[in-house]
């Protein structure tokens, strides 16, 4: 088997995403549908569920209240919420144990990562008006899921891709694909299709590396962005560092100037001390 | 003991066995007091450069900037006997992504800004590594004064 096959059996043969949470997400689009209903389906995915009242009881959120059923936290968290916990309470399992390793990075930071450029996007998803700020967060959170599972690859050929990716004035993404065949970026949308999510999800994972990713569509930009922000402070970055490449002209046309980057930053940093409990879901 | 210094802080450090380090310096800059007399260190992760964007953060956070920070590290230094005359100073940090266009250079107004500073202050810089491509993690032994730095793609090596 050539690597690229080798690749492209990973791909084809990662677990599925839990089947419940793709459910709820699609009956989440319902703005009247009931929490009783909600319950019946979510009910059957028990990591889901003990994840939802972990995570519902986490500051970020901001409930007033702590929730102790499934029942209960159907009722006290609103719709909006609820999409963003249930989809971080499924991704996570993907994301535990030495996730990323090959790129350098210790134990939970890729999921740190992940947490990060999803607040991150979807607080600056106001700037994007064709956006709904809970794809936004999706996407945030599973943009880099190739590097889950490219890592033992990158790991191989650890030395060939650093000294392309510092030496050559490249990218990492461009000495992923020079020595493996693909980036994170490709084998990653090629899960999320195979996940069966949205198209403009499976856009914007594979383009979030894209030097042009801020003039293509607005999901594509706003993901782009929220990674170069996350990545630029260091939040989960191995061995790639920023050797990444984005033209960041583009964000004139979203009238979002640096001051309003800088501004997103140290909003984000409050933010993620409130995410304590998403970050301990992956551990 | 290791003291870890997150994004948005600043440790200080006053027993031989003690380490600071701060991991995963992208475009935040690192900046490291050192005093070989009393053998007193700080380091300070701060992440932006001019607390004027956002004045409850600024007195929430004062590490976050470098304008509130670096100043406010030298006053808890001082705190612990070190003096500026004998004071080792280093500077590591701000890197940033491939960006021609300059939107996402926070990591070069991170170096500008402590250079104004401490040329106004006379501060003089022992020795830094800033700039590039990287991220950099780095870490002072308070007893002996020993600065390593590891960075992305090039490993570990003493600043």
């Amino acid at each position: 088997m050539t690597r690229m096959e080798e690749i492209m059996n990973i791909a084809n043969h990662i677990p599925p995403f839990p089947k419940v949470a793709l459910q709820v997400m699609k009956m989440l689009d319902n703005p009247e549908v009931k929490a009783k209903d909600l319950a019946k389906v979510i009910q059957y995915d028990s990591a889901i569920t003990a994840n939802l009242l972990k995570t519902c009881n986490a500051a970020y959120f901001g409930l007033t209240r702590k929730v102790s059923s499934l029942d209960d936290a159907l009722v006290v968290v609103g719709q909006d919420i609820l999409k963003d916990i249930i989809i971080t309470s499924s991704s996570a399992r993907f994301y535990k144990g030495g996730a990323g390793d090959g790129y350098q990075l210790e134990q939970g930071e890729l999921w740190r990562h992940s947490v990060a450029t999803a607040i991150m996007a979807k607080m600056m998803a106001t700037h994007f008006d064709k956006v709904d700020p809970n794809v936004a967060f999706t996407a945030g959170l599973l943009h880099d899921i190739g590097k889950r599972f490219l890592s033992s690859f990158v790991a191989d050929e650890f030395a060939k891709i650093v000294k392309l990716a510092y030496e050559s004035g490249g990218s990492f993404v461009e000495a992923e694909i020079e020595v493996l065949g693909m980036s994170h970026a490709d084998l990653g949308a090629k899960i999320m299709k195979k996940w069966q999510f949205d198209q403009e999800l499976i856009q914007a994972v594979k383009q979030h590396h894209d030097p042009d990713a801020i003039g293509k569509d607005q999901l594509t930009a706003l993901v782009a962005l929220a990674n170069t922000q996350v990545m630029t402070i260091g939040i989960g970055v191995g061995a790639d560092g920023l050797t990444s490449k984005v033209q960041g002209a583009g964000l004139k046309h979203y009238g979002i100037t640096g001051r309003d980057l800088e501004i997103y930053l140290a909003g984000l940093m409050l933010e993620l001390e409130k995410a304590q409990e998403m970050m301990s879901l992956a551990a | 003991m290791k003291i870890i210094v997150g994004i948005s802080d600043m440790r200080i450090g006053t027993k031989p066995d003690d380490v600071l380090i701060t991991y995963s310096l992208g475009s935040c800059i690192g900046v490291v007091l050192w005093d070989p007399t009393v053998k007193v260190g700080a380091l300070l992760h701060y992440m932006l450069p001019d607390s004027n964007i956002d004045a409850e953060k600024a007195v929430q956070k004062p590490f976050m900037f470098a304008d509130k920070g670096v100043p406010m590290m030298f006053k808890e230094i001082y705190k612990h006997g070190a003096k500026k005359s004998n004071m080792r100073v280093y500077v590591v940090g701000g890197s940033q992504v491939m960006d021609d266009s300059g939107m996402f250079n926070i990591g070069k107004r991170n170096q500008m800004i402590i250079r104004k500073m401490f040329l106004k202050n006379n501060v003089m810089v022992a020795k830094e590594d800033v700039g590039g491509n990287v991220n950099r993690t780095i870490s002072l032994e308070v007893g002996t004064g020993l600065i390593k730095m590891k960075v992305s793609g090039k490993g570990e090596v003493i600043l």
